[in-house]
């Protein structure tokens, strides 16, 4: 039995710089996303690096709402809405699909990419178990990109696994009795699935601040095959309470203070990128959260001593995890470390 | 007496909880008088993005029978009273796909008010605001157009200075002691009633004669109804783009034709060719995909699509070679860079004029405190 199904994939080099980046749009203007929705950009980058031969699957939220306005679209690639929690489904359903069609001989032998994506709320809540069910099936091409705004945005921003430590969002107000609404920390979702997943050959963490980073980590893992799953992190000017035209800046704060680190895994081994790699090698040192923190409104109410400990939080990851900024779980003697 | 219809057309989540206190504001000064009312927002706008323009309404009326024959509806079909948050609203608004661009006054009855706030005249506004059939009042506020977060209010009091217009440009709504007790009850702030108060002395009313405004036409799509769609609910996709319209070169990407998006815009950027380096950043991290690719290379951002964001601006790594500038100083969406090609020292001069326009730009949060600082500044 077939288990790898590394002859029906496309061969996507690296972009070698920003001036060999694609030059046509598959994911045009004339969609009703906020202005400087980095959401937005990440699609657009996603199949710029894609390429035309590729067919998307978008779960419910922003993505999908504010994108098609009704009867209308932005996408020249084949797109199509699935629930929100089935991007797994949908992705893996679609993959087999091609397959099966194509080994009838009922469509033309060619490698189509498959690429299904999902919010925060849709990939990292909802939908993680068929995320994970679609990662344990080697047989299948498809790339999940879960564009993580931090919050369920759509429906005006509740709390998902994926808000930050203490965020204001609709489900989180801060209070007079009560400052801290949401008390628990990320989700680590991109380590969490690289970790648990022997068959996913590529798990990477992008930004679209990086957007060369972004694209070519988005042609490796189409190129890589099987299941494979990208994380990103995408400024929400509305969600997170800025002027959009900090979206860029406010995706390199996050790198640069070590709150999101840009690593892959690729067949098990683990690569840092960009400022992180600089980060982990000791060659930049980490901004302070604070930085961060109090250029948005969703932060507004912290006091110095939530700034300290979401600080707190975040140098425990790179001093404490037994792989920093990736794997927080140590042996047992060097628990106290 | 019948029904009074207000609308406030503002852009979205940013200004969302300001268009709130509007209409709730009428809504509690007209009850001080007796009526009865409502305030909603439209229903189609939500999930409510920030930039794109959104409407709330106030329907006040003397009893419940009459209030209740206006409020099953989706959006008033006239209102006496429009008020524009933002003066670059003035320009046509554009809410969804389909929807054409919608004149600002469209919904105005015959001498009924357009409330603007503006640091503008109204011989500067008048040309941009289209041309009716039916003469109406224009009435000026002086002031920035007010942005403030989705968590963060800025309370620089443009909801009261706005709020205190009204007894003065529509008296049949309710008098100034209504709404000063109105404003103490439910925001028990003297400050904010000595705004209004100063604003209902301030505010600036001018009449709009038939024939004056923007002549254009607004352009418009026929909707398709549901029998018109494809089996399968089909959407066609977009075409792939080909070269710079005119040209053997470069690139235009296709674009959604039934939404351009350009009326979410209250900026908008002017490029310095002659600085461009043509790194390829403001064309890479658009969100909009607004950047058609010039033939020797530029990137010449397309004003059809795009929102005035200002992610081109910041990311552009030469000083003042992207500039947000005030979108109220064009009446076009003409490229930018077609004009440079003709005229270098023109396009120099023109350039140099947009940008002595430049408004100190606030589109919402920047930093903790900085609320707190423009408050102080905008309620003297
Ligand atoms: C099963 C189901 N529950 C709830 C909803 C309502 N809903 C629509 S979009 C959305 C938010 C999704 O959040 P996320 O996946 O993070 O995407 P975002 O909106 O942030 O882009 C919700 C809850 C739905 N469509 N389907
Ligand atoms: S709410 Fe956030 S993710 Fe949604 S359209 Fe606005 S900026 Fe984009
Ligand atoms: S302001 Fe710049 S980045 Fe934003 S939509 Fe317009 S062209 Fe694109
Ligand atoms: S970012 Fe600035 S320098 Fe770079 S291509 Fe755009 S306009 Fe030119
Ligand atoms: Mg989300």
């Amino acid at each position: 039995m077939e288990t790898q199904a590394s002859m029906d994939i496309q061969k996507l080099d690296s972009f070698k710089g920003v001036k060999r980046v694609t030059v046509e749009e598959y994911f045009t203007s004339g969609h009703r996303t906020c202005q400087g929705c980095e959401s937005a950009l990440v699609m657009k980058l996603m199949v710029k690096a894609a390429g035309p031969r590729t067919i998307v699957l978008g779960s419910t939220g922003c993505m999908y709402v504010a994108n098609t306005t009704y009867y209308t679209t932005p996408w020249v690639v084949p797109w199509m809405h699935t629930q929100l929690g089935s991007s797994g489904s949908a992705g893996l359903g679609t993959a087999a699909g091609l397959k099966a069609l194509m080994r009838k001989g009922k469509m033309k032998k060619e490698p189509i990419n498959v690429i299904a994506f999902c919010g925060d709320g849709g990939g990292i809540d909802m939908g993680l178990s068929a995320i994970s069910a679609t990662l344990m099936h080697p047989q299948y091409n498809l790339l999940i990109l879960c564009y993580d705004n931090e919050s369920y945005a759509n429906t005006d921003i509740q709390v998902s696994g994926a808000s930050p430590w203490g965020a204001n969002t609709t489900f989180s107000p801060p209070g007079k009795a009560h400052r801290i609404m949401h008390t628990r920390w990320k989700k680590n979702v991109a380590g969490m699935l690289a970790a648990g997943h022997p068959a996913c050959r590529y798990v990477a963490t992008v930004c679209a601040s990086y957007a060369l980073d972004m694209m070519n980590k988005v042609r490796k893992a189409l190129s890589t095959g099987g299941p494979t799953f990208i994380h990103s992190l995408d400024p929400c000017p509305k969600g997170w309470d800025y002027d959009p035209m900090y979206s860029h800046e406010l995706g390199e704060l996050a790198i640069e203070a070590g709150i999101f680190p840009l690593y892959e895994v690729e067949e098990m081994k683990l690569k840092f990128y960009g400022k992180t790699k600089k980060i982990v090698e000791g060659r930049l040192k980490r901004r302070p959260v604070k930085d961060y923190l109090s250029r948005q409104g969703r932060f507004a109410h912290f006091t110095e001593e939530d700034i300290d400990y979401f600080q707190k939080k975040t140098d425990e990851m790179w001093e404490k995890w037994i792989l920093p900024g990736v794997i927080p779980i140590q042996p047992e003697k060097d628990g106290g470390k | 007496m019948s029904t009074i219809a207000v609308e406030v057309i503002y852009r979205g989540i940013f200004q969302k909880t300001m268009a709130k206190h509007i209409t709730r504001g009428i809504v509690l000064a007209a009850r001080k008088e007796g009526k009865v009312g409502i305030a909603f927002g439209r229903y189609g706008d939500s999930p409510e993005r920030n930039g794109i323009p959104a409407k709330q309404f106030a329907i006040v009326a003397d009893n419940d029978e009459e209030l209740q024959g206006s409020i099953a509806k989706y959006e008033p079909t006239e209102v006496d009273v429009a008020i524009a948050v933002d003066d670059a609203l003035c320009k046509g608004v554009e809410s969804w796909a389909w929807y054409g661009l919608q004149p600002v006054n469209k919904l105005l009855k015959e001498n009924g008010t357009l409330i603007v706030t503006t640091t503008q005249s109204a011989e500067e506004l008048i040309p941009h605001i289209h041309k009716k059939e039916l003469p109406y009042n224009l009435a000026v506020i002086k002031g920035k157009a007010s942005f403030s977060g989705l968590w963060v209010y800025k309370n620089d009091h443009t909801d009261m200075r706005v709020l205190g217009a009204l007894p003065r440009v529509a008296p049949h709504l309710f008098g100034s002691p209504a709404l000063e007790s109105a404003i103490r009850e439910e925001w028990k702030d003297e400050l904010k009633v000595a705004s209004a108060e100063k604003s209902f002395e301030r505010v600036q009313i001018r009449k709009v004669k038939p024939e004056e405004g923007n002549p254009e036409i607004p352009y418009s799509f026929t909707m398709p109804g549901w029998k018109s769609m494809e089996e399968g609910l089909v959407v066609r996709a977009i075409p792939l783009g080909s070269h710079f319209p005119g040209h053997d070169g470069g690139y235009r990407p296709e674009r959604n034709p039934y939404f351009k998006k350009f009326t979410t815009r209250t900026m908008r950027p002017v490029v310095d060719f002659s600085k461009c380096t043509k790194c390829t950043l403001c064309w890479l991290q658009c969100p909009d995909s607004c950047f058609d690719v010039t033939p020797d290379g530029y990137y010449d951002a397309n004003m059809e699509a795009c929102c005035g964001c200002g992610v081109c601006e910041a990311v552009c790594p030469v000083d003042k070679c992207v500039t947000m500038v005030d979108d109220t100083r064009f009446d076009n969406n003409n490229g930018e860079w077609e004009m440079w090609k003709k005229d270098k020292d023109g396009y120099a001069t023109w350039l140099a004029s947009k940008i002595e326009h430049r408004p100190e730009r606030s589109h919402g949060f920047h930093h903790r405190g900085q609320y707190e600082k423009e408050r102080i500044e905008q309620t003297d």
